[in-house]
């Protein structure tokens, strides 16, 4: 068999590298700064684009799509050509995603913080961004799968089947639940309302969790691991079963953030089972990752590389076991909307993300440059603290999502919540606050000695640009080769059949939820939202409330009690796009304007409170946001998002009557400013807060105006 | 180091790993990964077949029974009529509005103050949404009675909601007796303007 001699170019994986950690730096600083604006709330400065809720969005964008996804493209970039023995497929093409891929996150670095978002978790990017995001996409799987098609290895293993499944599935999720129509450059509403947008988006969010934070990440692991500990993969087998068994079943597992809402029992059963089933597959991946250690335990010991490795399955393996058990209804009536959940994620980014990228980062560079790791001693230091504060961020979280829910849900012997002021739960837990701070402090730490040692070791090397290596060419098909084993060996059949198998799930939720009308009732007494509560509600949208406070009464007595009746599926039809949210930093707000409900507040509490928080309660970890009472509102658009609406089919024909939109809006605005110019507050009828009251004064009133 | 397997004899056919002496997949050799031919462990197939037949059985438990603990609308109704058969009798009429000047009743008003009252109108009770409670003026009447009611029924219009459902009687006659007893004719850091009569 003759050789054939060809060149590997690691260019890109340099950049990548670089990138990766940059954008970790970015990504861990944001949520650092995120963590202390929550124990002090006043450090946003009233500053808009400094406050926690647009502070937010932009971390967990940068900590997935910058810092994890770098870190994927730079495993697919070093790993692929190795593993099929041939360059990558163009040299154009890397580069337009590399930089492509940098500019959407320079673009959403600017945009988040400046509010323009869709507010649907890790998919907020604004629609023109989104057109880049699918461009930039396909430009990654254009040359992914032209690599395979040129492939010298026959056979593609494991790791690729990763990277096929994450290319196929992201592309999928991302298109479908992004679907919008602009109002402007900048704006757009999404096709989707209310609980049919929760089911979408959560199919999405939780296979981006599925496929751009764990499937990448295996294939990563399954290359980088047998790698650095130079042993063979446990099991085959293992690798066939888990990996089909796990993309088949993630993409049904979505329902289970919409546990005990409004989404109909089947679909929140769906949700419940498939998460369960979901166990086995998952520590599939992680037997497979552990076990190939075997025989390399001792390496174990001094190597931080496999250290970090071995933290970062165990870390994989908890979060799998602990999804599925959040997933079940009784633990999640306890743990969502709480600070349980942000652990739980915690330990999946800092643990299984962080210190695969680490891991794989400390491996790569010595290789990249020729030379040895700058410091063992250092990277060792930086596995312990990173450990350390990965504990430190999320046992305290544990502990006050735990306390949290159970002061949420108790009563008195009397009847009556035995905590009936919300804010008595937060203060309770703020000490825990101060301890997760401690923790991200100590990861941050940990990730600037990563810094330091990466660069002393790229600048004690000289980087190896080219890399020569050698191959045979593709051979045919053996004879007597199973039926997977011939799939392996036809990589677009491969990428359709994937493709098949992702589908099933997402369709066989959704599909039913559009056309079958039992699962929305409707409620006749639910109208659209006046032009002026419309135009409060993208301020709500922009300025990121549903970040701290949900709109999804839970059919709880506690829910009831304190929030009023719960929500129902025929109250969300015109909201687009729905305002759930997924965390109770502050109270429920989905009946906020309800007149006859404890939470009820006036116009002129409002007010103030959204100038100045802690003057209502001393004790509040809200910032202040005092630029929605200087700015004008701008409603030079209002008549394009009326026409938007009115193309998903929100009656504003007959609601409106005829009436010119600004005309109604000016009205209500000059009813909502009399009422609180009379209660001895300076404020003119065109500011961004009386827009915002009338929203919040409208939340959950339709059901009580029968 | 390579110990001698007794499960797996060794085959020509076959490589062997050298530290474990498992099977190698021949032919199998990715950029130097090798692949092992290990069958799934046992106890991960176990815990497959678990998780399907759990699957399984909450299915039809929804789809075939719509068993009460599945079924949302259900389980609410139920939690709810429990609740509301334990909720011990309220004896309305029995309960008599008098002013309350022992200190632990006062301390108690004191804490439902400060957790409730006081984002309208402040810890000092110098008003801020709500009237200043401190002087002299009152909007809806100054007796014990006139008050109790305004906690238990609110003033909605003018955005006092009412506490008839978050406060006992007891606990609502408590902070009624603090804002009299207590709150009357201190001097607050920013008091609110006057509201109402002066009695």
């Amino acid at each position: 068999m003759e050789l054939q001699k060809f060149t590997y170019d690691n260019k890109l994986s340099k950049m990548f590298l670089y990138a990766t950690v940059l954008w970790g730096i970015v990504a861990m600083l944001v949520g650092l700064t995120a963590a202390f604006e929550l124990i002090f709330p006043k450090m946003s400065g009233g500053i808009s684009w400094l406050v926690f809720s647009r502070l937010r969005p932009l971390h967990t964008n940068a900590a997935i799509f910058a810092f994890v996804g770098n870190s994927i493209f730079l495993a697919v970039y070093y790993s692929t050509p190795r593993l099929l023995k041939t360059p990558m497929y163009s040299k154009a093409l890397g580069c337009i995603h590399f930089w492509g891929w940098q500019f959407i996150i320079v673009l959403a670095a600017v945009t988040l913080p400046l509010g323009f978002t869709q507010s649907k978790e890790y998919a907020e990017l604004i629609w023109p961004i989104d057109v880049l995001v699918v461009i930039i996409w396909v430009v990654f799987g254009l040359n992914l799968i032209m690599t395979m098609v040129k492939r010298r290895v026959k056979h593609i293993y494991v790791a690729i089947w990763f990277y096929i499944a994450t290319w196929v599935t992201v592309a999928v999720l991302y298109i479908v639940n992004n679907l919008q129509i602009p109002t402007s450059f900048l704006h757009s509403y999404p096709v989707y309302a209310g609980i049919q947008d929760a089911l979408v988006q959560w199919w999405y969010g939780h296979n981006a969790v599925a496929f751009f934070l764990t499937t990448p990440i295996l294939g990563m692991m399954y290359y980088f691991v047998p790698k650095a500990a130079n042993r063979p993969v446990y099991s085959y087998k293992l690798s066939i079963i888990h990996f089909w068994a796990l993309i088949f079943l993630y993409i049904w597992a979505g329902p289970h953030h919409l546990l005990y809402s409004a989404l109909p029992d089947w679909a929140q059963a769906l949700g419940v089972v498939f998460s369960i089933m979901l166990i086995a597959p998952s520590w599939g991946g992680m037997i497979n990752g552990l076990l190939t250690l075997r025989g390399a335990w001792d390496k174990v010991r001094e190597d931080p590389v496999l250290k970090m490795f071995v933290v970062a399955i165990t870390a994989y393996g908890m979060s799998t076991f602990e999804g599925p058990m959040l997933s079940l209804k009784t633990v999640n009536a306890l743990s969502h909307f709480t600070d349980w959940t942000i652990a739980h994620v915690h330990i999946g980014t800092l643990g299984w993300n962080g210190m695969m990228a680490f891991g794989m980062i400390y491996w790569l560079v010595p290789r990249l440059y020729k030379t040895k790791l700058w410091s063992v001693k250092l990277a060792n230091t930086h596995f312990w603290i990173a450990t350390l504060g990965m504990l430190f961020f999320s046992i305290p979280l544990y502990f006050a999502g735990f306390t949290q829910a159970l002061m949420w849900k108790e009563f008195t012997e009397e009847g009556f919540l035995a905590y009936p002021n919300f804010l008595e739960t937060v203060t309770q837990i703020l000490p825990m606050y101060y301890l997760r701070a401690f923790g991200g402090t100590l990861y941050f730490t940990g990730a600037i000695l990563f810094v330091v040692n990466v660069w002393n070791t790229a600048s004690s090397g000289k980087f190896v640009r080219y890399e020569e290596d050698e191959a045979a060419a593709k051979h045919a098909p053996k004879a007597g080769e199973g039926w997977h084993r011939k799939l392996e060996g036809k990589p677009l059949q491969f990428t359709v059949a994937a493709l098949i198998v992702i589908l099933i799930g997402g369709l066989i939720e959704i599909i039913p939820m559009y056309l079958v009308k039992t699962n929305v009732p409707t409620i006749t007494s639910v109208q659209p939202y006046t032009p002026l509560e419309l135009e409060g509600r993208d301020i709500y949208v922009r300025e990121g409330c549903y970040l701290c406070h949900s709109q999804m009464i839970r059919p709880f007595r506690n829910e009831v009690e304190r929030y009023g009746e719960y929500t129902k599926a025929g109250e969300t039809v015109y909201d687009h796009p729905f305002q759930f949210g997924s965390k109770r930093t502050g109270p429920d707000l989905a009946r906020e304007g309800v007149k006859s409900l404890p939470n009820y507040k006036p116009d002129s509490w409002h007010y103030n409170h959204m100038l100045d928080p802690q003057k209502m309660n001393a004790e509040s970890i809200m910032p202040p946001y005092p630029w929605l009472i200087e700015n004008d509102l701008d409603y030079t658009n209002i008549e394009s998002k009326i026409s938007v609406m009115q193309s998903f089919g929100v009656p504003y024909d007959s609601y409106l009557n005829g009436q010119d939109p600004v005309e109604a809006m000016q009205a209500q605005a000059a009813q909502i400013a009399q009422g609180l110019r009379s209660g001895g507050i300076d404020v003119d009828d065109n500011k961004e807060i009386i827009a915002l009251i009338a929203y919040l004064q409208r939340l959950g009133t339709d059901l009580y105006s029968e | 180091m390579a110990k001698e397997n007794v499960n797996q004899p060794h085959n020509e056919d076959y490589e062997y790993d050298t530290l474990t002496n498992d099977r190698l997949i021949k032919d199998h050799d990715y950029d130097g990964i090798r692949e092992l031919d290990n069958d799934l462990p046992p106890w991960w197939k176990w815990l497959f077949y678990i998780t399907i037949v759990f699957a399984i059985i909450y299915l039809i438990r929804l789809f075939v029974f719509h068993a009460d603990d599945l079924v949302q609308d259900k389980e609410y109704e139920n939690v709810m009529a429990e609740a509301a058969a334990e909720q011990p009798q309220q004896d309305a009429a029995a309960f008599e509005i008098v002013l309350l000047e022992d200190d632990a009743s006062l301390a108690s008003g004191e804490e439902t103050w400060g957790k409730i009252c006081s984002a309208c109108h402040l810890a000092d009770g110098g008003g801020l949404v709500g009237p200043n409670m401190t002087d002299n003026y009152w909007i809806h009447g100054n007796t014990v009675e006139d008050l109790y009611e305004i906690v238990e029924k609110g003033v909605i219009e003018k955005g006092m909601i009412p506490y008839k459902d978050q406060l006992s009687p007891q606990k609502r006659l408590e902070v009624v007796s603090y804002i009299l007893v207590k709150l009357q004719g201190t001097t607050p850091a920013n008091p609110k303007e006057p509201e109402g009569e002066e009695y």
